[in-house]
């Protein structure tokens, strides 16, 4: 069977393991337990009629107390970029993140997914933000961890896009 | 040198660590006792003289022996760690690559209570982060808000002034009274920024501190409307825009009367602002099973209905309405809430908007 890694990448708290918990386990948790290191997870799904395993590494938050650490990212067939979207200043930080990875792996398909979208009152991610990076050709989901909201489309999209031919 | 060998394997089982020595060709062999946790996790990898196939058990190791390689091939006193990991079960390892004697060595290690207390220093630091930046930005919304609020005041302060300066100047008696009603009219509007800015912060210290004796709350909803329709009566004719109210009868609703109205007039505002000079605000009083339901339906612009929840934060950021009315609509959220009542809106599409609000019926206490 096709096997895929996959890297949970953004600052602390912004909900990766959340994420990883709601598309593997149908699971969530109003409780913040930060991920010390690299959490695994597999999970088998179906893509165009295509069986792939996913191998979901949710790494630590990249703060100032802890560096994402490059190697974790060696073989990464795509990874997903997440942001806060009720904390905008978690979107610049991953902009610089997201160049630090971009050299590390190389041009390798990711989706940024904006997540918290269930708290909509709180939200700070104006459309043009959005629209700015679409434009830049960043494929781009609301999603929520506690709804689960958007969050098998951010899986299932970027393995579609694992497994599309290269051109 | 067997005994000494089993002596030194006997105590990386106690500590919880498993030793493995690479050997070439081949790979990993594990050396001493298997501590219980690999026994737990991968029992193949715990017989003695058993080889760790990394590729099948663990994708985590085998990124790892990468590392472990090139510091195995640097010799000497270099080593690697590998970080804490977590892998198909709920335990902590944390592997470490050395050389020994020229010997490449493999350490892996449960992780204990070293590991728990440096993951709670973590959890405190970033929890301290993001609750600073939540401060943060509230702060810089705080301070938006005062530059409206000031902004507001200012502008009905200005057209006070202008009214009395002119008046100053105006000998035709019906002119001056035209000016006097404006300069009424501007102070009105002020008198309502400050009410509603307090209104605001005395429902903020509400929902802090509780509020006592709110429950015999109770209101005639017929009446309060008359009261907020008069209150908003010359603003309409001001701008040409229509108000008609429908429903009959006697409502009552369990919600304290001089907020009911603050929120009407809110509302009415709301649907005035949006809706163009000629145009017509329609209200609708309707009674249910056991609710009241309200419809201020406006002709304003289409506000589609993704916006819909943020229209009543303090902040709107979707830009479909000023902040002024943001923080009009906030305060009725508010008001509406703390008494069990709803309040939403839905789009008419090109019609305009409606503004709905649901309040509790009024059951008197037995
Ligand atoms: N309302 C809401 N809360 C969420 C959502 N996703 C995550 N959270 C909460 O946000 C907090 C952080 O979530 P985590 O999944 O631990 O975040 P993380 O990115 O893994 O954090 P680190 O491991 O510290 O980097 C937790 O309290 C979650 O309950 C969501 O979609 N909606
Ligand atoms: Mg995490």
């Amino acid at each position: 069977m096709i096997q895929k890694k996959i890297c949970m990448i953004g600052t602390s708290g912004v909900g990766k393991t959340s994420l990883v918990a709601r598309f593997v386990s149908s699971i969530f948790s109003d409780k913040y337990l930060t991920t010390v290191g690299v959490k695994i997870d597999k999970k088998v799904l179906t893509v165009d009629g295509t069986n792939v395993t996913l191998v979901l590494w949710d790494l630590a938050g990249d703060d100032d107390f802890q560096r994402l650490q490059l190697s974790y990212l060696r073989g990464t067939a795509g990874y997903i970029l997440v942001a806060d979207g009720t904390r905008q200043i978690t979107l610049d930080q991953l902009l610089d993140i997201q160049a630090r990875v971009m050299e590390a792996v190389g041009p390798v398909p990711f989706v940024l997914a904006l997540n918290k979208a269930d708290l909509q009152t709180q939200w700070e991610i104006g459309k043009e933000r959005i629209e700015q990076l679409t434009a830049q050709g960043w494929h781009i989901l609301l999603t929520s961890a506690k709804t689960g909201a958007g969050v098998e489309e951010a899986f299932s999209d970027l393995s579609r896009m694992l497994l599309a031919p290269k051109p | 040198m067997p005994a000494r060998e089993s002596a030194i394997g006997a105590v990386f089982e106690t500590l919880g660590f498993a030793l493995f020595l690479r050997e070439e060709p081949g790979g990993l062999k594990l050396a001493g006792e298997a501590p219980a946790w690999l026994k737990e996790i991968w029992p193949g990898a715990a017989q003695s003289g058993a080889m760790l196939e990394v590729s099948e058990l663990s994708p985590f190791l085998e990124n790892f022996l990468i590392d472990a390689g090139e510091c195995w091939t640097a010799g000497g006193t270099s080593r690697v760690k590998s970080g804490p990991w977590i892998e198909g079960t709920d335990l902590e390892l944390e592997a470490t690559a050395l050389s020994v004697n020229g010997q490449a060595v493999l350490l892996i290690e449960q992780l204990g209570k070293d590991f728990e207390t440096r993951k709670a220093v973590l959890q405190k630091a970033r929890e301290t982060v993001i609750a600073y930046q939540r401060l943060n930005t509230e702060m810089q919304k705080k301070e938006i808000l005062l530059h409206c609020i000031a902004e507001d005041m200012t502008g009905a302060l200005g057209n006070v002034i202008t009214s009395l300066r002119l008046i100053e100047l105006e000998h035709d008696p019906l002119k001056t009274r035209r000016l006097l009603e404006l300069a009424m009219l501007a102070t009105q509007e002020q008198q309502n920024i400050i009410h509603r800015v307090l209104d605001v912060f005395a429902d903020e210290l509400e929902s802090l501190y509780g509020r006592a004796g709110k429950n015999q709350a109770d209101a005639e909803v017929h009446d309060v409307m008359q009261r907020a329709l008069g209150a908003v009566q010359s603003e309409y004719q001001e701008k040409r825009v229509r108000l008609t109210a429908s429903g009959f009868g006697t409502l009552r609703v369990a919600v304290d009367a001089g907020h009911l109205e603050r929120v009407f007039v809110n509302l009415l505002e709301n649907a005035l602002h949006a809706t163009p000079a000629g145009g017509e605000v329609k209200v609708r009083i309707e009674a249910e099973a056991d609710t009241v339901l309200l419809q201020f339906d406006d002709g304003g612009a289409e506000i589609h209905e993704e916006v819909s929840e943020k229209l009543f934060a303090k902040f709107d950021c979707s830009e479909a309405r000023p902040q002024a009315t943001a923080l009009r609509l906030h305060f009725c959220r508010i008001a509406i809430e703390n008494c069990n009542g709803e309040i939403g809106h839905t789009s008419l599409g090109t019609a305009g908007n409606r503004f709905w609000v649901r309040l509790p019926g009024f059951h008197p206490a037995q």
